[in-house]
């Protein structure tokens, strides 16, 4: 039998935990060891697609904030022979 | 006595209706120049846009079923305007956005006038899950006013070509649960069913009506029976 969608109160629950999530995270410099807690709450509120989609949304926004706000560095192509 | 003479001899001069017609012409001629010019280069903007759309129109008839479960053609929206989201009730978070600011939008609009209706339409883009009751359902925590339209397969997938909508159904995981990637446009149609105008996601609800209200105008000066330009 096929799930019925979340509706707005479940959806508002979903937001929340997702929100408190990222304020941890936020707080604790991405270590989510911290914030084990809150990530159970958060997959227990919204359905796994909408996690998966939400932590997708986190990186891609962290991602935009540091292209913005620090800039890029070309990639170095004598650093990838250290690393060997 | 002469003396005064003089004066107002000098006051005729300067202020004579000769003068005053003259410059009065002047202005007139510059004035309807400068109108002209000016909605010349509006109409060669709007039409660049329009290019820049893509050459085929886009819009058109649609044949669906609205949130009640009965049959529904575009042409019963004719006569009035149109604000047309395409989105699905099990989307996370932009179709709400998006619906919220579709009905903030028009909120804002009728606020400001109230000679031309104007109504939001959603549309599936998720017929497989989006039945009427769920439409129903769904919009209904939104605003009593969304004219929620589902179909078939094939009914979605003419609509969509209309307007050109992308969606694309995701896997599904082990609930059966999927996210549709879908465009992200709200479009204005007009009283006669044509596509006039497009919003996306970057745009504020206040963005949205004050070019929906700019547009009303627009169609409610182009259709006065007199008008001066």
């Amino acid at each position: 039998m096929m799930m019925s969608y979340p509706n707005k109160e479940q959806r508002t629950k979903c937001y929340t935990a997702r929100d408190g999530l990222w304020n941890c995270l936020d707080t604790n410099e991405d270590n989510r060891e911290k914030c084990l807690q809150i990530r159970k709450a958060f997959e227990d509120q919204c359905p796994p697609q909408w996690v998966t989609h939400f932590d997708r949304k986190r990186e891609y926004l962290k991602y935009k904030d540091k292209i913005e706000n620090e800039g890029f560095e070309p990639i170095d192509q004598t650093k990838n022979e250290d690393k060997k | 006595m002469s003396r005064r003479a003089g004066i107002d001899d000098s006051k005729r001069n300067l202020f004579s209706w000769k003068s005053f017609m003259i410059s009065g012409g002047l202005f007139t001629v510059f004035l309807v120049a400068f109108l002209q010019f000016k909605r010349e280069k509006m109409l060669s903007l709007e039409k660049e846009r329009r290019r820049s759309m893509g050459k085929a129109s886009i819009g058109g008839q649609f044949d669906l079923i609205d949130q009640n479960g009965k049959p529904f053609s575009s042409k019963d929206l004719l006569g009035k305007w149109l604000l047309l989201y395409f989105g699905f009730t099990h989307c996370p978070d932009i179709c709400p956005d998006e619906i919220e600011k579709m009905v903030k939008a028009i909120e804002i609009v009728s606020k400001l006038q109230d000679t031309q209706e104007i109504k939001p339409v959603f549309i599936t883009v998720d017929p497989d899950r989006d039945s009427a009751e769920a439409v129903k359902g769904y919009l209904k925590e939104f605003s009593e006013d969304i004219i929620g339209l589902t179909g078939t397969k094939e009914q979605i997938e003419a609509a969509t070509r209309a307007y050109r909508v992308y969606y694309s159904a995701g896997p599904r995981d082990h609930e059966n649960d999927y996210i549709v990637d879908h465009t992200i446009i709200m479009y204005l149609i007009n009283p006669k069913g044509e596509f006039i105008d497009y919003y996306g996601q970057t745009k504020t609800a206040e963005d949205i009506a004050s070019g929906v209200s700019m547009n009303m105008l627009k169609y409610a000066s182009a259709n006065k029976k007199f008008s001066l330009f």
